[in-house]
């Protein structure tokens, strides 16, 4: 316990410093956007309700679909000027997270800017026109510090919510406390989660502390209260600019390896596994971690990241948009030959385990109804409950297994991944979904159903390497077929458990004792 | 041959909406006059007070001041020409009262020893405190605020007073005490006033010239004594409730 606290501490600096950073990076952004939006919008006020409009309809879009949407617009932006100037932007990391967390603070910054020029007494306009002022004048010397305590309320919300944002720029790849909060949720290591989750409130807490003693301090003049809230910030600055400057790497080095991981326990363990591998050999490595699913091929395609492991039915879906049916050979053989034509991608290696949708059930349950494969299954299901995640029933597998096999339960109903196992342990469901890699498959002792008819895709795990080093497709050779399922499940499975849960980092060691790829 | 008029409106007209607001008035404002607009809401009193310091643009005619015609003149240099005390005073509120005082001459960039000093006279001459300088305008009863206008009004030293509903919604007894400082004012400093005000008894009393506006028309322009029995219908409504009230009060006086 204390070891799993003292680990998520030790992530915390480099996470903290990160996500301070990008935060007060897209506030700067939005506050350049949001002041000649305020001040076209107090000049002519037709345009105010358009403007607040449009940064409302912002608002609406989830932060997570507005950070995801970001990747693919800015690969397209990458492509062009690749095309036009010879060079591409970073499609992942800090500008799509910059870009949409800075969109995402406009509403306050413009609700507040115009509802505070708005306060401003019209008889105070008036004598501020009547004796004189210039327009600018009357701008700086009269509307700005008396809208000043309703613009800076509209600055401290926007604080707070890019703040609170910034977790989740995790999924496209920019470094931020949701590293955090992303992993310890996958692998629940709640020492993670808390530390992660706390660190985000306290900081959220005390920069809009900070921001609202400056502005009180400012606008009573009392200087005290200005210095204090401005010293908080200043330090704040300086601590994210030393840490930086401390931890940079020399520009002189090339890039390092960036392995990739989407955001579940079992890529996590297989991102260390590979730069363990890859390390051996001598070559530098980070790992980006938490990647959103969609994200992770299309960073590999572009050279954000330059290996990771995917699966051959996902790949054969969205990768090569195929809809029909196919042996696992197929489907290697197909994914070896189009993923380099259509995407620059190798398919380097089959790592030799299938993290595939299953249907299973209590193993003593099974054997009492004599049901081994899903056609057994297919005569009793008419008197059994199936429990699913959240998102199995609108997969094409359901429509596949109900096409292949007639299946039709008794009742139906989808749960939260943890909460979908309690239901079949406790007897409340007698089938559920579930990843044949699952490390609770043997813990739980669970009996996958077989699939004779292979209405299930295959999803065999494979390593896919990028077309920026093509050269670890060789290095990392030795990886192919040496994964079991059974290894894969024990070392998922110490992750995922509560009493003597391991780090991705150690499973990875034990899952390279174990296959022979070199234990400590 | 009178010296040139400060104010000169020259058949001027202001339309909204397809309505003539101000309706080809013709009006000479001389040097040292203390005129009063007056006439019922809506007449037109406050439009023809701001076509002089160009916050209102005629649609026809033309309005000088100095002798100089406002719609090509810097409307800023203009308005720091002349002291103006806008209707409900409005003080800038986070500014002290020094700094309200300190506003004009600021902005013609007086040297800062001379404004401190003003700011005292000032003071003196609306009978504030000096104490008064460092308190914000939140901290002012209605009175005071209205006197601390007038100083700000005055404090670039203008020629020429331009004052919309200067007692606004003061008390009788600070009205009265206001308007007398308002003509000692006018005298000592030998200015040029012309005061907008929806109260007769006011123009008649403090202003040595009353103008009525009816419907954006001049109905009556004449020194109060004269006014009182002004024919003009628009004039006798005005006059019949002050001098009704006058008359009721006096009755009520035993004899």
């Amino acid at each position: 316990m204390t070891a799993q606290w003292q680990r998520a501490l030790a992530m915390l600096p480099d996470r903290l410093a990160a996500h301070l950073g990008v935060s007060a990076a897209a506030l700067a952004l939005a506050i350049l956007v949001a002041v000649p939006l305020v001040l076209a919008m107090a000049a002519r006020p037709r345009w105010r309700a358009p403007v607040l409009a449009v940064a409302g309809v912002i608002q609406t879009v989830p932060a997570l679909a507005l950070l995801a949407l970001f990747y693919p617009l800015l690969l397209l932006v990458s492509q062009a000027t690749q095309r036009l100037a010879g060079f591409g932007v970073p499609a992942l990391g800090l500008l799509p997270s910059l870009l949409a967390l800075s969109l995402y603070a406009l509403l306050p910054l413009l609700r507040g800017g115009a509802d505070g020029l708005a306060s401003v007494p019209a008889a105070t306009l008036d004598a501020a026109d009547g004796i004189g002022m210039t327009r600018r004048q009357r701008l700086l010397q009269v509307e700005l510090p008396l809208a000043a305590p309703i613009v800076m309320g509209g600055v401290r919300i926007a604080a707070v919510w890019t703040i609170g944002a910034a977790t989740l720029a995790t999924t496209v790849g920019q470094k931020s406390l949701g590293d955090m909060i992303f992993a310890g949720l996958q692998i629940e290591d709640w020492a993670l989660v808390v530390t992660g989750c706390l660190a985000a409130a306290a900081l959220a807490i005390i920069v809009d502390t900070a921001l609202w003693q400056a502005e009180t301090g400012l606008a009573q003049r009392r200087r005290g209260k200005a210095l204090f809230g401005l010293g908080i910030i200043a330090a704040l600055a300086a601590g994210v600019i030393g840490w930086d400057w401390q931890t940079r790497a020399p520009a002189s080095a090339a890039r390092p390896v960036v392995v990739g991981a989407k955001n579940f326990g079992e890529q996590y363990i297989l991102a260390e596994l590979i730069a363990d591998q890859l390390r051996r050999q001598g070559i530098a490595v980070t790992v980006r971690s938490g990647l959103g699913s969609a994200v992770a091929f299309r960073a590999l395609a572009a050279g954000d990241i330059d290996v990771y492991v995917d699966y051959t039915g996902t790949l054969w879906a969205n990768a090569l948009g195929r809809k029909d049916a196919a042996s696992r050979e197929t489907m290697l053989a197909d994914l070896r030959r189009d993923l380099p034509r259509r995407h620059h991608v190798e398919l380097a290696a089959a790592l030799g385990f299938e993290n595939a949708y299953a249907l299973a059930m209590r193993r003593t349950e099974a054997q009492r109804l004599g049901i081994v494969s899903l056609a057994d299954l297919a005569a009793r299901a008419g008197h059994l409950r199936l429990a699913t995640d959240t998102e199995f029933q609108q997969r094409g597998e359901w429509a596949a297994l109900q096409r292949g096999y007639g299946l039709k339960f008794a009742r139906l109903t989808a749960y939260t991944p943890t909460l979908m196992v309690r239901a079949l342990t406790g007897g409340d469901a007698d089938v559920i979904t579930a990843f044949s890699s699952d490390g609770r498959i043997a813990a739980d002792d669970l009996l996958l159903l077989t699939d004779p008819r292979a209405a299930l895709p295959a999803y065999d795990a494979v390593l896919l390497v990028g077309p920026r080093r093509p050269d670890l497709a060789a290095k990392l050779a030795g990886l192919a077929g040496r994964i079991p399922v059974s290894a894969m499940r024990e070392a998922n499975w110490q992750v995922d458990r509560d009493a003597d849960k391991q780090t991705p980092a150690q499973a990875a060691a034990w899952l390279a004792a174990k296959t022979g790829l070199g234990g400590r | 041959m009178p010296p040139d008029p400060v104010i000169s409106y020259r058949s001027v007209s202001v339309v909204r909406g397809g309505h003539a607001i101000i309706d080809d008035v013709s009006l000479a404002i001389a040097r040292g006059d203390f005129a009063a607009l007056t006439g019922a809401s809506g007449a037109g009193k406050t439009t023809l007070l701001r076509l002089a310091i160009a916050m209102v643009a005629a649609d026809a005619g033309q309005v000088l001041v100095a002798g100089r015609d406002v719609a090509t003149t810097d409307p800023a240099v203009l308005r720091r020409s002349i002291g103006y005390a806008s209707q409900g005073v409005g003080l800038f509120p986070h500014w002290t009262v020094a700094e309200n005082i300190a506003a004009v001459p600021r902005l013609l960039q007086r040297e800062p020893a001379w404004i401190a000093a003003r700011v005292a006279v000032m003071l003196d001459l609306v009978e504030l405190p000096r104490a008064f300088a460092d308190r914000l305008p939140a901290q002012l009863s209605g009175g005071q605020a209205s006197r601390v206008g007038l100083a700000r009004a005055l404090a670039a030293e203008p020629k020429l007073l331009l004052l919309d509903e200067p007692f606004g919604a003061l008390d009788p007894e600070t009205r009265a005490s206001l308007g007398d400082r308002l003509v000692a004012l006018h005298r000592d400093q030998r200015l040029t006033t012309l005061m907008v005000t929806h109260d007769l008894a006011d123009a008649l009393l403090r202003a040595d010239r009353v103008v009525v506006l009816d419907k954006g028309r001049i109905v009556a322009d004449a020194p109060p004594t004269v006014l009182v029995t002004h024919p003009h219908p628009a004039v006798q409504a005005l006059v019949a409730s002050p001098l009704d009230q006058a008359r009721r009060i006096a009755a009520l006086v035993v004899p």
